[in-house]
Parts: C-alpha cells; sequence; structure tokens
C-alpha cells in the first residue's frame, strides 16, 4: 500500500508540473468556457431555443466538451509507459521491488486525479447560473451530480484506454495520437444510434452509445447498465495494461 | 526445493552463494543472447563479468534483477528464486542499469527520497539514508539541484547512490564507467572498491583494466557462456603455450632469423620492422618454459651484431582476452566463425 502512496505521489508531480499540465488545463478551459458561452447564449434566446433539454445536457452534451475530452485524455496518458520506455526508467522503475500491478494503478490514479482536477473549475459555471436563475426557477442538483457522474465514468474508461496504448508505445507522440484516435472513433460510433440506419444495429448500439449515456446522465437518468458498462471497460482495460507491462519478461 | 508458498518472511538461512545461476537460457526469438549459463558468486567477493558487446552481460544481469524471465533454468540470488520471489530479490539488489536512467525532472533530494520509499526504507530512516549514500558517492553539494542539469559524471554517481540507498546486500552494475572521462573512471573504480568490503558486487564490463583494477574474480562471457572462471590474478595464466622475445638488433636479415630460429625453445621468428641504418625489429615466439634472451645476448656477440633491445612481452590481459574469445580451440564454445580473424571485439 505504501509503495504505492509513494508511486502516486511521483506521478502526480511528474503530471502536475509538467508543462501538459499548464497547456491542458489552458485548453480544456478554453473549450468548456465556449460551452458555456454557448449555452448562456441559447438560455438568452428563451426556452423554445434549448430544445426542452435541460442546462447540464447542453453544458456537457455540446461539441465543445467533446473536443475537450479528445485533448485531455492524450496528454494525461501519454506520458505513463511510453517515457520511461524511452528515457530507460522503466527498468529502474520495474526492477525496485513494486508490483506491476501497483504501478498501472498508480499511474492510472495519477491520470484520474488529473483529469478530475481539471474537471473541477467547470463547477463555477452551474454556481453562476444558480445565483443568476429567475426568481422561482427550479435547480436540479440531481442532473448536477448525474451529469459530472456520466463525466467521470466516460474520463475513467478512456483514461484506461490510454493507459493501455502509452504501455504498448514507446513514444509519447504514438501514444498521444493513439488514445486521440481510440477515443475519436469510440465516440464517434457514440452517433450510431442517431443515424438512420438498420434498426437492428441502431438498438444494439444505443447500449455502447457515449453519447446517449452523456446525455442521459446530464438529464439526471443514472442508468445502472451505462455504470456497468464503464466500470466493467475500465477493469478489462487496465488487466490488459498490466499484461502489457509484465510483456517485458518475455518479449 | 522445500519452501512454503508465501513464507516471504521466514528467510532462510544465509547461503554461501550470493547468486547461483544454473543452465540459464534466455532467447529473443530466434537469437539466443544467454546460452545454458552457470555461475556462482559467493558473499562478500566482487566479481566481473566480462565479454564483448554482445555476449549476454545486460541480459543476464536483467534475469537476475527481475526485469526479464528466462527461458530456460533457474538463478538464486541470496537464496531466493528470481522468479517465485521476485520482489525478495528486488529488496535485496541495488541495480544500476546501463546508461543509469534518471528522471530528469526530479531533483537529487527528491529522486532519492522517492527511490528509497518505493524501495521499501522505512520513513523515519529515508533521510538518513539518503545523506548517507550522497557523502557516499560524494554528491552532497548538488542535492538540490535537478537531475537533468547534472554533468554525465554526476548522474552516474546519483544512480550509484540510488542503488545504494536502500543498503543492498548484492550490488549489480551494468557498465558502471561508460561514458565517463578518464578521472570519472577512476573515482568510480575507487568508489565501487571501497564499496567491496559491504556488499556483494556483480559488475559487467568490456574493459579489461576496469575487471583487473576492482575485481577479485572474473567471468569471461561470449556468444551467452561462461568461457573461463578465475581470480584475476590467475587469469594470465590462462593463456596457453607461448611466450614472446621483441628484439632490435643491427644484423643482416637471413642470418638474422636463421640465428633466432635456431635458439633453445625458439618455435618461430620473423621480422617485424626495419628502422634504418640496418637496424631490425624481429620477435621470436617460443615454448612457455623457455627464456631465449640470455641466448640472444650471446649469439649477438658471437657474430658481433649490435644489440639495443631484448624484452619479454608482458602478458596482457587484452590479449588473453583476444585469444579467449576468438581462438576455436581455446574456447568450448561452439566454433565461432573461423574466417574472421579481424572481428577483435
Amino acid at each position: 500500500m505504501r509503495t504505492f502512496f509513494v508511486l502516486l505521489r511521483r506521478e502526480l508531480g511528474a503530471l502536475f508540473l509538467s508543462p501538459i499540465a499548464g497547456t491542458a488545463l489552458a485548453l480544456f478551459l478554453l473549450l468548456m468556457g465556449a460551452s458555456f458561452t454557448l449555452l448562456l447564449y441559447l438560455l438568452a434566446q428563451g426556452v423554445e431555443a434549448t430544445d426542452g433539454g435541460t442546462v447540464m445536457s447542453h453544458l456537457l452534451g455540446s461539441f465543445f466538451t467533446w473536443l475537450a475530452l479528445l485533448i485531455v485524455v492524450p496528454a494525461a496518458t501519454m506520458r505513463a509507459f511510453a517515457e520511461e520506455r524511452r528515457s530507460g526508467t522503466f527498468e529502474t522503475l520495474m526492477t525496485a521491488p513494486v508490483r506491476d500491478g501497483a504501478v498501472v494503478l498508480a499511474k492510472y490514479a495519477a491520470a484520474l486525479v488529473f483529469y478530475v482536477a481539471l474537471w473541477l473549475p467547470t463547477l463555477i459555471y452551474p454556481v453562476a447560473l444558480h445565483a443568476l436563475r429567475p426568481m422561482g426557477a427550479p435547480a436540479d442538483l440531481g442532473a448536477l451530480a448525474a451529469g459530472y457522474l456520466g463525466v467521470l465514468l466516460i474520463g475513467a474508461m478512456a483514461l484506461a484506454a490510454g493507459l493501455l496504448i502509452s504501455a504498448l508505445s514507446r513514444s509519447q507522440a504514438i501514444a498521444a495520437l493513439g488514445t486521440f484516435v481510440a477515443v475519436c472513433v469510440f465516440f464517434l460510433a457514440g452517433f450510431i444510434p442517431y443515424w438512420p440506419l438498420g434498426l437492428a444495429l441502431t438498438g444494439a448500439a444505443h447500449y455502447a452509445s457515449v453519447v446517449t449515456h452523456l446525455l442521459d446522465f446530464a438529464r439526471g437518468i443514472v442508468d445502472t447498465r451505462a455504470i456497468a458498462f464503464y466500470l466493467i471497460n475500465t477493469a478489462w482495460l487496465l488487466w490488459a495494461t498490466t499484461i502489457a507491462v509484465e510483456s517485458r519478461q518475455w518479449k | 526445493m522445500l519452501r512454503v508458498a508465501g513464507a516471504g518472511r521466514s528467510r532462510p538461512p544465509a547461503p554461501p552463494m550470493m547468486i547461483q545461476v544454473s543452465h540459464l537460457t534466455r532467447r529473443y526469438g530466434r537469437t539466443t543472447a544467454v546460452d545454458d549459463l552457470s555461475f556462482e558468486v559467493a558473499r562478500g567477493e566482487v566479481a566481473g563479468f566480462l565479454g564483448p558487446n554482445g555476449a549476454g552481460k545486460t541480459t543476464t544481469l536483467r534475469i537476475l534483477c527481475g526485469y526479464l524471465a528466462a527461458t530456460a533454468g533457474e538463478a538464486i540470488v541470496a537464496g531466493y528464486d528470481v522468479r517465485r520471489d521476485s520482489l525478495e530479490v528486488r529488496r535485496r539488489i541495488g541495480y544500476l542499469p546501463e546508461n543509469c536512467p534518471l528522471y530528469p525532472d526530479m531533483r537529487v533530494d527528491e529522486y532519492l527520497r522517492y527511490r528509497a520509499a518505493l524501495k521499501g526504507v522505512p520513513a523515519r530512516r529515508v533521510r538518513d539514508r539518503v545523506a548517507a549514500v550522497k557523502a557516499q558517492c560524494g554528491i552532497e553539494e548538488v542535492g538540490h539541484r535537478i537531475i537533468g542539469q547534472l554533468s554525465k559524471g554526476y548522474r552516474q554517481r546519483v544512480g550509484m547512490a540510488d542503488a545504494l540507498v536502500h543498503e543492498p546486500e548484492l550490488l549489480i552494475l551494468d557498465e558502471p564507467t561508460i561514458g565517463l572521462d578518464p578521472n570519472q573512471i577512476l573515482q568510480t573504480r575507487e568508489l565501487i572498491r571501497s564499496l567491496g568490503g559491504r556488499h556483494t558486487i556483480l559488475l559487467s564490463t568490456h574493459i579489461l583494466s576496469e575487471v583487473e583494477a576492482v575485481c577479485g574474480r572474473a567471468l569471461i562471457l561470449q556468444h551467452g557462456r561462461c568461457i573461463a572462471s578465475d581470480a584475476t590474478a590467475n587469469l594470465r595464466k590462462l593463456r596457453r603455450g607461448r611466450r614472446r622475445v621483441r628484439v632490435e638488433l643491427r644484423a643482416p636479415p637471413e642470418e638474422l632469423l636463421r640465428a633466432l630460429r635456431a635458439l633453445p625453445g625458439a618455435l618461430a621468428a620473423e621480422e617485424t620492422a626495419a628502422e634504418g641504418e640496418g637496424w631490425r625489429r624481429a620477435t621470436v615466439d617460443c615454448e612457455e618454459d623457455a627464456d631465449p634472451r640470455p641466448a640472444i645476448f650471446r649469439a649477438a656477440v658471437e657474430r658481433g651484431w649490435d644489440l639495443r633491445e631484448v624484452r619479454l612481452e608482458e602478458q596482457r590481459l587484452e590479449d588473453i582476452f583476444v585469444q579467449l574469445t576468438r581462438d576455436d580451440d581455446a574456447a568450448p564454445a561452439p566454433a565461432n566463425a573461423a574466417g574472421t580473424p579481424g572481428a577483435a571485439p
């Protein structure tokens, strides 16, 4: 357990003190700010313009949010293993008395903390809206919490995928690009239910659609199937990462 | 072997051997890097792994440290199997990999504290241990500096301090002086020598003088096999057969060679250079127990030749090494390509 925290501390230091952290935070807040501005614009147009959606579904479901995730996830995980392999420190790390699993979990936890830290400032938006809402308008705290839960779950899975790709690669750039493509494909696949395709495929795709999931969460619908979907995917991706780390022994 | 599963805590009685490797084999795809290698290193010994590049030194060291798995065979370190009890083994090894990888973005103190905690040094002892290894390695004055800005020599010493920080029983150093300038090489060797009393050390190198300078015993590796293993002092005797005498005389060439070949115990003689004004250099190879030097002097006096040098060639470890790793008959290794005499390591 102590090993895990020692590793976590080192990983957090490496992530937060790197230039990546500042760049990612700046870009992320720029995009989320754009999303918020769009929301304010819609609200100013009146209820019809919001198309019946909730405030959270507009804030989290906008194009800008997807773009932000596409940038943040590779930024959080690209260094994890690829940089250790490139610089050779992977050898000093793995010859210390540490379990492979502890290393994977520590790097994952650090990426997750980084991800959560990026999202924290966006809490100011709902707070601002709450303060400015017309008299008597209800505040939907449930939808707010569910929306952020969705963001956390999607991030958890995407970060696990990014970690796996970093463990398979020797260069940060390749790891970043691979993660970007993987997350991109996953998001684009999330729009399949909204295409006019065959019914069978559309129905099945609904269960795996990140878009459907996030919009549901943002409306305050907490679907256990969606939660299970993200947790199971996160688990097997982390397990695969451990295998990739172990594979050094056999290569 | 009788060992209760998970009995990591109950130490087996300290075995006299620190490292026991038997029939170790490691293949990378089709290439065999380590081929049925067996050797032992006793507690307290300073042993040198010697071999040309690509002989399997690094692969063997990585197997001992648990970084790589062996394809076949077994390795025991401090009584623990490197595969089954990898963590126990790693707790007892201080490993300095080749080229000394470090995190360039960390400060020296920060890095050493991190490594100490990672290797299980109790929190209350971390500060003392870091201070101790910094003093040992001569890096007290760079504690606050960022590793990426240090010179190669300092980085090497930080790596050494890292290897020592958890007081390991066994130190494994892979090419510890590679890329250092001559002064730094001497300092590093001095440091290794000073550690010899307290730790068992296995270091790898392709530089012979390094083994001679710091190691009590050398294990010579080639093609993943151990082709010779002996106390460094005895290694010189490994070269079998011939002694060579160099002479420089003023004499007619044919007569000179005829006279040299006629010496007692002489096997061959040849002229190596003409120096002008009639001076000629030549070498005489003779049997191991023969010393033709007095006979050469007498022959020159009898014939009225001027003599300005007679020298028994020093048995250099380099020659032994080249001979061991190249001669087809000297090495029990599979006959290596005989037609490449120029392939010196």
